[in-house]
């Protein structure tokens, strides 16, 4: 933060504390706050949170691993806390306002962007030495981790890789007699055979809570070399290759390829198309046949699809773990995400990630490569993966904002009820961007 | 006739009293305000310290957060920090954006129909339940079921019920060849569908204002208009409709309140799509500060709606005390 | 007492009973028949009324995508039970509520009293304060209330969210308690001052003991809020142990994904209590409930 609301935020600050020692003064709340806070850490302790990235059990076994750490010298023992999804930004940020928030944690894909914006991060050039130094930095996948790197530093560690592969259902194809699209004009193709038999061709949804819409229209943009971010991070909506992209899935629309209804879909209703056998082909998240409870093997991977100039990229955010300036520690804030760092195997030996691995040594486990899907995920997509940064090679602070913001929401579901050209829904959506990311 | 008593004695309780005077049987209002003033102090500390602890919730509790707020729509900074002072910047941002518009007008057209649908609905049922009817109270608590369900629950249901072209209400439709209606894909429909899962939610609350209303009002009233030659019609705007009148205005008040600022009802069933046809003014507030992270104009939004709400209120308000003073 | 309150049958329970066993009495064959009819009316109603509630409850009685279970199954309920601390978030939820429910009515029931009695420009002007307060939607106020909690060592605690939801229960819980005590004739204090009570003593003495309906339906209003509240929750309470029921229903909601039936059977869990109050408060309904009480205003 500038130097100018330094002086507004110890004005607000001294704020709070006379109104906290007001309310302290009255009786009513002094004789209720002797009652206990479990909040308040153990003396020392790294506060770890963590989000439900998967299943129960998956919390469960990552509580343990950072409840068994065993730190060295005068280092801090951890703590785990859950954080749930809903609201977490709020839960995140009234924290951190507060004091009581976190040493490390898990979080949103541009959390630790946002926060480094507002001074909170504490940069991880030191893990990343350690890591160098325990051989773990040469076992990263290529380009995981360049998107963290700024200017000022390492702002976060990536841990696993949210990616957006192309599924599609094997027996619907045969039905309808087709080959899965190897790129646009056979996607297009496809998609009309596949409606004739009551399939949907590129199933898609943007409902309430639902971002895999938002997503797509990225990830469409990036496929054709385009996207709303140049090389330095400039706002670039307008590229032909962004209309292009966009006119194709206007086609798509128009052509009942993608599903008229599905601007409101929630994950939900999405999930029922793929278990249903309605939805034939689509971009989705990872782990779809585990997730609609169909590993009949029907539900498979699709090879990226080239766009009409021969690009081919995939989508994905780098889910990461983030230092926080207020830490009791920071040698031990270090320590205990250089040990977490080296523990992250087990949890893809049993099984209770969604995610990719962001390490070599873990894509060979047999518990990770046994799955086809996932094998065929890490050689064709990982190695042209690009982030919501799209020609950028680094994050920031302005993809959160891109991301769950309003703008690009409302430039999907334009898009995906078809009543709009490419150029003026693109025109809307940069003026958008425009009025809310700070430059 | 009870149907005279039971106003004259409420308003008998509310000119007020004070202990001591002579009775409270003057009709005279300002006769109640100069009596007030011989309010002896011991009443008035009584009434000091029967006040006191919903003053000091009031301020923590509804205060504070409001001067925060106040601070937050005037500065541009983040939920962590104050940011710069930029006085009615965010306000002029605000007002001059169409969003801001839209769902200023959607969300009047949502309080209009929220409210009145589910009074319309809840009083129907309220008089009907009235009657003798077998099991009319196993109805009674069964039908008040909408309000108790938590909206994250009731919301995905609907969503099953209407979302995609195969489900339950778009097959019926579809069957009774009336097409295959896209309940939360088309703009007009989804509108329509929020106001209605609103109404659904809502109708409860209404159904039970009515009914304990109407539960005061003496039946013999009903047969003496009867026996004049009153039709049912007749009875019902000349008996019903105003011995319920006060409890309607208040709960037309509540019901405003509840529905402006009603965030999960729209949040979980459309976000607030599709293309914006949803969103109110909470959606937008709750948008801008935790999806554009623009802390300033989205409280600023939830500012001018409460300023808004606070006139109507006042409004509305002053019409109960104009009407109660008769 | 009763003889006094039967003296104003209006603000009692009197007369809302007699007058149906009054028109029982004169039932002809075509009331009979009515009856009926409106019975199916109503049974119409009321199952198109339920048919989201029906789904709720049908999902959370089918068996999970890892179920060998067929048809419907309990299953889901007991397995919240016995793999998450559902037990433990009831208990949370009903002390929470209750404990609301208590202190906002104790809180609101003097205030709503001298709201109603006390006529002096203070009074009225704090009684549209109130009524202005609530207008501020909830979400705006979660950030600053968390900071100033944090400060008072009630987060992640149980009494720092029931101090939240008594406050934003006793501005409308203070209307219809004022709303209620204006349908009490004064002519009970009168009487009771003249036996030498204080203004506080016929307070308790008096005038709460008449206002049972009141009080249920602002319990009733203050119940429903604290019991179905995740908005608040959600950012103060972080140890499972402490969750609510609200709250626990969040954990069923992982990355890009929901354990619908986990959340399903935990919401019919969550509707029982409810249910079981209003079926045994059912009877006040009918005696001058939440309108009654509001009516008088």
């Amino acid at each position: 933060m500038n130097v100018k609301s330094e002086a507004s935020r110890n004005f607000s600050r001294r704020g709070f504390l006379g109104l906290t020692a007001a309310a302290a003064a009255v009786p009513l709340l002094a004789a209720c706050g002797g009652g206990s806070s479990s909040s308040s850490s153990a003396g020392g302790a790294i506060k770890f949170w963590d989000m439900p990235w998967g299943t129960p059990a998956y919390n469960d076994a990552a509580k343990k691993l950072a409840e068994s750490y065993v730190p060295t010298g005068s280092n801090g023992k951890a703590s785990y806390q859950i954080i749930q999804w809903n609201n977490f930004y709020q839960t995140f940020s009234s924290a951190i306002a507060s004091k009581t928030g976190p040493a490390v944690s898990t979080g949103g894909g541009f959390q630790a962007f946002q926060f480094e914006q507002q001074g909170q991060i504490a940069y991880a050039d030191k893990v990343i030495d350690a890591l160098k130094k325990n051989g773990q930095f040469d076992d990263f996948l290529p380009g995981v981790l360049e998107p963290f790197k700024t200017d000022k530093g390492y702002v976060a560690v990536p841990w696993q890789l949210d990616m957006r592969p192309l599924w599609y259902r094997k027996s619907l194809f045969d039905q309808a007699g087709v080959a899965v699209p190897t790129d646009w004009p056979s996607l297009l193709e496809a998609g009309k055979k596949l409606k004739s038999i009551g399939a949907v061709g590129f199933a898609t949804g943007s409902g309430a809570g639902n971002n895999i819409g938002n997503h797509l229209m990225i990830m469409m943009m990036i496929n054709n070399g385009g996207g709303v971010f140049t090389k330095d991070g400039q706002l670039d909506v307008m590229n032909d290759r962004n209309v292009e992209a966009i006119e194709f899935l206007l086609e798509l629309v128009s052509n009942g390829v993608i599903d008229p209804a599905a601007v409101s879909y929630t994950t939900d209703n999405l999930d029922a198309q793929w278990k249903n056998k309605k939805a034939a082909f689509g971009m989705y998240v990872l782990g779809v046949p585990q997730r609609v409870g169909d590993t009949s093997g029907d539900l498979l991977v699709a090879s990226p699809m080239a766009g009409p100039h021969g690009d081919k990229a995939a989508l994905v955010f780098p889910n990461n773990i983030m230092m926080y300036k207020n830490t009791p520690s920071q040698e031990s804030s270090e320590a205990f995400l250089t040990y977490y760092m080296g523990q992250l195997k087990s949890l893809w030996q049993q099984k209770l990630m969604n995610g990719l691995p962001v390490f070599k040594s873990i894509t060979e486990i047999p518990e990770f490569a046994g799955d086809p899907n996932n094998v065929k995920i890490v050689k064709e997509y990982q190695p042209i993966a690009k982030t919501f940064a799209a020609q950028g090679t680094s994050l920031n602070a302005n993809l959160a904002v891109l991301d769950g913001g309003q703008a690009l929401n409302q430039f999907s579901q334009t898009i995906l009820t078809g009543k709009t050209d490419a150029k003026s829904a693109l025109q809307a959506f940069k003026t958008g961007l425009e009025s809310v990311i700070k430059k | 006739m009870s149907s005279t008593t039971a106003p004259s004695g409420l308003a008998r309780a509310r000119r007020g009293l004070a202990p001591g005077g002579p009775g409270g049987g003057s009709r005279n209002r300002t006769d109640g305000l100069n009596r007030k003033s011989k309010l002896s102090g011991q009443t008035r500390r009584t009434f000091f310290w029967l006040l006191l602890p919903s003053i000091v919730l009031l301020v923590l509790i509804n205060g504070y957060p409001l001067i925060y707020a106040g601070v937050q729509a005037t500065h541009d900074g983040s939920l962590i920090d104050t940011g710069n002072f930029v006085g009615v910047d965010n306000f002029a941002t605000v007002l001059s954006s169409p969003a801001f518009w839209k769902a200023a007008q959607f969300t009047l057209w949502f309080t209009i129909v929220g409210v009145f649908g589910s009074w319309l609905v809840g009083l129907g049922l309220a008089l009907l339940l009235r009657t003798k009817i077998p099991a009319g109270g196993t109805f009674k608590v069964l039908l008040l079921l909408p309000w108790v369900v938590p909206i994250v629950v009731s919301s995905t249901a609907w969503n099953w019920l209407v979302a995609t072209p195969d489900s339950l209400i778009p097959s019926i439709f579809r069957n009774l060849g009336l097409g295959t209606p896209l309940f939360l894909a088309d703009p007009h429909l989804a509108a329509v569908m929020v106001m209605v899962f609103k109404v659904w939610v809502s109708f409860p609350f209404m159904m039970m204002m009515i009914s304990a209303a109407l539960a005061s009002v003496d039946t013999t009233v009903y047969e003496a208009a009867s026996m004049d030659g009153a039709s049912k019609w007749q009875q019902f705007t000349q008996i019903t409709l105003p011995m319920i009148a006060r409890s309607t205005y208040i709960s037309w008040i509540l019901m405003t309140i509840f529905c402006v600022n009603d965030f999960p009802t729209i949040y979980l069933l459309t976000g607030g799509g599709p293309v914006d046809a949803t969103t109110s003014l909470v959606v937008l507030a709750y948008r801008s500060v935790f999806q554009d992270f623009q802390t300033g104009p989205g409280v600023a939004i939830a500012f001018l709606m409460t300023l808004t709400l606070v006139v109507v209120s006042v409004f509305l308000y002053r019409q109960i005390r104009k009407s109660s003073v008769e | 007492m009763s003889a006094v309150l039967h003296a104003h049958p209006e603000s009692g329970p009197a007369l809302g009973v007699a007058g149906p066993d009054k028109t029982r009495r004169v039932l002809s064959e075509a009331g009979m028949r009515g009856r009926w009819w409106r019975f199916v009316l109503i049974l119409a109603i009321t199952a198109i009324v339920l048919v989201p509630i029906m789904v709720t409850v049908v999902l959370a009685l089918t068996p999970g995508p890892n179920s060998t279970a067929t048809g419907l199954t309990l299953e889901n309920i007991t397995g919240v039970f016995s793999k998450t601390l559902a037990g433990t978030w009831l208990t949370n939820s009903l002390i929470t509520t209750l404990s609301t429910v208590i202190v906002s009515v104790a809180v609101a029931a003097p205030a709503g009293y001298v709201l109603s009695r006390g006529r002096s420009k203070a009074v009225s002007g704090y009684s549209l304060l109130l009524f202005v307060m609530q207008s501020l939607p909830i979400i705006t106020s979660v950030v600053p209330l968390f900071i100033l909690f944090a400060g008072l060592g009630l987060v992640d605690n149980l009494l720092g969210l029931i101090i939240i939801y008594v406050g934003s229960t006793m501005t409308v819980a203070t209307w219809m308690m004022a709303a209620y005590f204006d349908s009490i004739p004064v002519s009970l204090e009168e009487a009771s001052w003249i036996d030498g009570c204080s203004v506080f003593g016929s307070f308790t003495k008096v005038v709460l003991r008449n206002s049972l309906p009141g009080i249920l339906s602002t319990a009733i209003f203050a119940f429903l809020l604290a019991w179905n509240d995740y908005l608040v929750a959600i950012v103060f309470l972080r140890s499972n142990e402490i969750f609510t029921l609200p709250v626990g229903v969040q954990s069923f909601f992982q990355q890009n994904m929901t354990d619908w039936s986990g959340v399903m059977a935990l919401a019919v869990v969550m509707m029982l209590p409810p249910i079981i109050v209003f079926a045994t408060l059912n009877r006040y309904f009918s005696v001058g409930g939440i309108g009654g009480s509001l009516a008088g205003r």
